[in-house]
């Protein structure tokens, strides 16, 4: 079963498919703008401490997240 | 003379590709009112005078950061005979977005698919007629750093640039029944108005103020009459409704 959780809760090298992106105006364009859309599967790379920032890889590349932005990034996780 | 844009996302080569197809002739410019530099420089392929400009790299080209303005704007108030578009071989399904922006913008495109060496070196397969075909345009595959493939995208850039109905099997991306109501919807509307609007393309400009892309909605305010203004707002506005 498959249970919804935020970016910023996964570990590294787990991975989930984005259902939502609850942010809104440039942040949120920015961030479709570098593939966040819903269905993307996104696999959490590594954790800076503190948790800021995360490096996630999706469709094929890695891109590098604050904290305050991937905390609106909901995932499915298996 | 021809005039070329060079664009793509950051590091994918372009700068090389540029220097490639320039030789020493480039020279650093600056775009009027901003610090984001272009370069431009020349090259004279089978006799023909090109001019070659280096845009800022982008993933994207909203109005929201400098470097993408810029790009857009030079795209779409200079209007290049040829927009080539560098990608990076290796990884298309970021790139590809840029690329297909561009066509959204009515570009006469020429993709360089760069990297090429890498792209076999990591046992990666691009049916590069395929890639084409669905794009309708020209597909070059280019190693900037050694120069295998310049002939060859230098010839289309010459070739695309003297092509009148280059762009008529370009691709458009759908946005599904409901998105494309609208657009078309907001396209008659800006058919309508006084010549100005019409040096945009149009779908392009439909599509800009359904993202209540501020920048365009401020260049067009003077070109459209205020009941106009208002009957694409209400569409837009309806719209959100609806989706929401």
């Amino acid at each position: 079963m498959s249970t919804k959780r935020q970016l910023t809760d996964l570990r590294p090298g787990e991975k989930g498919r984005i259902i939502a992106i609850s942010t809104s105006g440039t942040v949120r364009g920015r961030m479709m703008d570098m593939g966040l859309v819903a269905g993307s599967e996104v696999k959490v790379i590594r954790v800076a401490p503190a948790g800021d920032p995360v490096e996630v890889l999706l469709r094929g590349y890695s891109l590098a997240l604050r904290k305050k932005d991937a905390v609106n990034v909901t995932l499915e996780v298996d | 003379m021809i005039r070329a844009a060079l664009i793509g996302n950051p590091n994918v080569g372009k700068t090389e590709i540029f220097n490639r197809l320039t030789g020493l002739s480039q020279r650093v410019g600056n775009f009027p009112g901003v610090t984001v530099e272009k370069k431009a420089g020349r090259m004279i392929h089978r006799g023909q005078e090109v001019e070659v400009v280096d845009l800022p790299g982008t993933y994207s080209l909203t109005a929201h950061a400098l470097d993408e303005l810029v790009a857009r704007d030079y795209i779409v108030m200079e209007r290049p005979d040829v927009i080539v578009d560098i990608v990076d071989g290796t990884n298309l399904e970021r790139n590809l977005y840029l690329t297909l922006l561009l066509l959204e913008m009515d570009a006469n495109l020429v993709v360089a698919l760069n990297r090429w060496d890498m792209v076999a070196a990591r046992g990666m397969k691009i049916d590069v007629e395929k890639l084409s075909e669905l794009l309708g345009c020209p597909v070059v595959q280019t190693v900037a750093i050694t120069g295998e493939g310049l002939e060859d995208l230098k010839n289309s850039i010459v070739e695309v640039a003297g092509q009148k109905n280059a762009k008529e099997n370009r691709a458009v991306q759908n946005y599904g029944d409901d998105i494309e109501q609208l657009i078309n919807r907001v396209e008659d509307v800006i058919q309508k108005s006084p010549a100005p609007v019409e040096k945009y393309p149009r779908r392009w400009l439909a599509i800009k103020m359904l993202e209540g892309d501020e920048r365009v909605m401020e260049q067009t305010r003077a070109s459209l009459s205020s009941p106009q203004l208002a009957e694409i707002l209400s569409i837009i506005e309806a719209g959100e409704a609806a989706i929401r």
